[in-house]
């Protein structure tokens, strides 16, 4: 596995990135963030922790698309789609980041401060879609929280 | 042999060399030292930014790959020195300060002039793999609608962007990146 998937991080952390995936600049600046943010904000871990499943999410203006696959303390990001994901989230570029923006308060994602309630009203008027929401709201929240830079 | 950078001396002849090529009237050339002083003190004018990198610290460079084809013979670091809102200062420096900027954006000339040109959003460009980061990724989500400020404001600057320079453009845009590698 060290030969083809690269790591991005501390061994620790377990991310990596499948072979190919850094031609996605998405890929390997999603690993990056998620990495970073875990040695900065070590309370999160337990959220990343718990959470499994694969998730894609794609950068509609960019036309790039990626999956995160999550085990449990674990994390291969591919380019591409790959296998079922229980979240499927798309958006453009600029949103995307938006979604890196949100508050987390008392653990938990901050939807009424402005960069909240514009997500909302995206999400509201369809320009963030996220398909499997409601079955699995809380690998939407842990995503969030490890993915979020605030 | 050239005065080290960060030094009165490269300074001083940094400024030379600028106030030398400025006697010209703009247009200029997109990434010459004279359209690097016009995008700096554009920076420095405006509210925008101000307010979006309100709480930003650190050197932002914007590195260009070389294009010979287009008379760029070196690697070209545009360091921005950037602080709470303030730009201190924009100057092509040597790679070596260049790489060794807070966050380095790289791209090829042709992805720059398309961004500098509004077809590429420098966000977009860096989830396709066309603009490379270098830094630490969350600060600058944190701050990317300063980050994104800055590229508007490089569109703003305008000029003669060097792939579409006639050939006397481009013999002029060579012989300025020979002034600046002088000063490597």
């Amino acid at each position: 596995m060290g030969e083809t998937f690269t790591r991005v991080g501390p061994e620790n952390l377990g991310i990596f990135l499948a072979p190919g995936a850094e031609e996605a600049g998405m890929a390997s600046m999603m690993a990056e963030m998620i990495s970073t943010n875990l040695q900065n904000k070590p309370g999160r871990v337990k959220d990343y922790n718990a959470l499994r499943g694969t998730i894609w999410i794609t950068a509609t203006d960019a036309e790039v698309d990626i999956t995160l696959a999550f085990t449990g303390g674990g994390l291969i990001v591919h380019g591409g789609k790959v296998g079922h994901p229980i979240l499927q989230i798309s958006a453009d570029s600029a949103t995307l980041m938006d979604l890196a923006n949100i508050t987390i308060k008392y653990g938990m994602p901050y939807y009424f401060d402005e960069v909240g309630k514009q997500v909302l009203n995206k999400i509201k008027s369809g320009e963030i879609k996220i398909k499997g929401m409601v079955p699995h709201i809380m690998e939407l929240t842990r995503l969030t929280k490890i993915m979020s830079v605030k | 042999m050239a005065p080290n950078y960060g030094t009165d001396e490269w300074e001083s002849e940094y400024q030379a060399m600028l106030a030398r090529r400025r006697e010209k009237e703009p247009p200029y050339i997109y990434f010459t030292p004279e359209w690097t002083a016009l995008y700096e003190k554009l920076i420095q004018q405006d509210a925008q930014y101000k307010e979006a990198a309100k709480d930003w610290e650190g050197s932002v460079v914007l590195h260009v790959e070389p294009a010979p084809d287009y008379g760029l013979d070196i690697d070209l670091y545009v360091f921005m020195d950037l602080w709470h809102g303030d730009c201190r200062s924009i100057r092509l420096v040597p790679p070596e300060a260049g790489e060794a900027g807070d966050f380095v954006i790289t791209g090829s000339l042709e992805r720059w002039t398309q961004v500098a040109k509004k077809e590429l959003d420098s966000v977009k460009g860096m989830m396709q793999g066309k603009l490379k980061l270098k830094g630490d990724l969350p600060t600058i989500v944190r701050s990317v609608r300063a980050a994104q400020r800055l590229v508007d404001l490089s569109a703003e600057v305008g000029g003669i962007f060097p792939t579409e320079a006639t050939e006397e453009q481009r013999e002029e845009f060579k012989k300025a990146m020979q002034e600046v590698a002088a000063l490597y």
